[in-house]
């Protein structure tokens, strides 16, 4: 079920880059989200409900929009740079799965291009020298993105041609999913461990943000580094001090 | 003796899915059947959705004694919710519904939708999530050590009620049906109490009992007595 505020009759992504996490290891891909959405001061224009979210309520997890209620599934725009970025706050329900990806393409399928962000197992990465970076793109989206990718000097992620990203989550198979609708899409995913993933979240917005930078039109700060705001939803990521009363 | 599983560090294959299915197997899941409320001897779907100026939905583990005991009493039960020992009762005098949910979060997006054509006839709705104490994350724990219960709401305005703080939520039935109704622009008053002892017992139901009936929910008797337990955690 599609909500979306202001009356707006119906979701227009004609020229719209939408990025989307996967559920992954040490949620990083969720966090980069955050870290963007905080960081551009992004607008909550909508939310997603199904049977393959757990519903979620709360207070908002942004400082930006104070007012707002965290839900499963939240739908934040960014109108000058034609940018969407959707946000999980809770894992799926494997058994609905199939049915929640298919509306999700259903819903994204006009936007003009996707990334799909994600994670893997540091322990999946066979040669230490390489890049801990990894991409998949739709033909399409190469051919649009062509210069960007074939540039070496700037993109060092390796190609990923595997049938499983371990610890990914859906990354794989939604990326399949937006593929076979021709959608341009783009996959890009780093190798991390469980533990405190907030570096790996900066890390990937900034990768992206190499890429190209009309993807995220995260302004340059003139020294050619940018600040990235942390949500207030990220206090105590693990969990409360603890008591004196233990020692 | 041994010890089945103690010291082995398990790594899930995934986190994205909360019923612990890997990657590699996401492609095999058949479909499940569509979950329905149990009503007795009449299909779900030729039951209409009664229409009520209170609905409540109380939700969390082992709630089912203390709702009933308390909440029940002058009630009628109307069908039962796929959710463990969950139900739906219905007071026709106050025209008060009532929804027990024992914590199910695999189906809680699926019950969700089957309450909410209830959640959009009712005039007033109020939700009650109740969660250990230990799940409550504040800077200033060490100010709650010695609180039986610690009461939130969330966008209620209630003078004496304190605002739930990020990064504390809700999730479950009772999240689903407040936010359903928060997005439909529709009035509804949620709250949390993170509490000491789960199941509740005479003592920890107090704060609960207060609560409810401070927000005008009727037939709430104002002493709770917990089900006789044969053992106990104490070694005899």
């Amino acid at each position: 079920m599609l909500f979306l505020k202001d009356k707006r009759p119906k979701l227009d992504l004609a020229e719209h880059t939408v990025i989307i996490p996967s559920i992954c290891v040490g949620n990083a891909a969720q966090l980069a989200c955050d870290l963007l959405i905080a960081s551009k001061e992004l607008r909550r224009i909508g939310s997603l409900t199904h049977p393959a979210l757990i519903p979620v309520y709360g207070p908002s997890a942004y400082q930006h929009e104070p007012k707002e209620k965290v839900s499963s599934c939240e739908l934040y725009e960014g109108s000058e740079d034609k940018l969407l970025v959707v946000q999980f706050r809770a894992p799926w329900v494997a058994r609905h799965t199939g049915h929640f990806q298919k509306e999700l393409v259903e819903l994204l399928k006009g936007a003009r291009r996707v990334v799909i962000l994600s994670g893997s197992f540091g322990f999946e990465k066979r040669v230490i020298e390489e890049s801990p970076w990894a991409y998949r793109a739709s033909d399409n989206f190469k051919e649009a993105h062509a210069a960007q990718l074939g540039n070496s000097e700037l993109i060092k992620w390796k190609e990923h041609k595997g049938e499983a990203i371990y610890g990914g989550g859906n990354a794989l198979q939604l990326f399949k999913a937006f593929d076979e609708q021709k959608v341009p899409v783009m996959l890009l995913f780093r190798y991390l461990l469980e533990g405190d993933n907030s570096t790996d979240a900066s890390l990937i917005v900034r990768e992206l943000n190499e890429l190209c930078e009309d993807f995220l039109q995260l302004r340059n700060g003139g020294d050619g580094s940018f600040k990235l705001t942390v949500p207030k939803s990220w206090n105590l990521l693990f969990g409360n001090d603890v008591t004196e009363l233990l020692f | 003796m041994s010890c089945p599983g103690f010291g082995e560090l398990n790594i899930p294959s995934s986190r994205a899915f909360w019923d612990d299915c890997d990657e590699d197997e996401l492609e095999n899941l058949k479909p499940v059947e569509k979950l329905q409320l149990k009503f007795d001897g009449e299909p779900a779907g030729e039951v209409a959705p009664v229409e009520s100026e209170l609905l409540v939905v109380i939700e969390g583990v082992n709630v089912t004694h203390f709702a009933t005991s308390l909440l029940a009493k002058d009630s009628k039960r109307l069908c039962g919710i796929p959710a463990k020992t969950s139900s739906l009762h219905w007071s026709p005098s106050s025209k008060q519904l009532l929804a027990i949910l024992e914590e199910d979060l695999t189906s809680s997006g699926e019950i969700t939708e089957l309450l909410l054509p209830y959640a959009k006839l009712a005039k007033k709705v109020v939700t009650l999530t109740l969660k250990p104490k230990v799940e409550f994350k504040s800077e200033d724990i060490q100010l709650y050590r010695d609180h039986i219960a610690i009461v939130r709401g969330v966008g209620v305005d209630q003078k004496d009620i304190t605002e739930l703080e990020a990064p504390n939520f809700i999730a479950g039935v009772a999240a689903g049906v407040a936010s359903w109704r928060d997005q439909e622009e529709l009035p509804v008053s949620s709250f949390v109490i993170y509490t000491d002892k789960l199941p509740l017992d005479a003592t920890a139901a107090q704060p609960v009992i207060k609560l409810l009936q401070s927000v005008g929910v009727q037939s709430c008797s104002p002493n709770y007595v917990p089900p006789r337990k044969e053992n106990s955690y104490l070694y005899m």
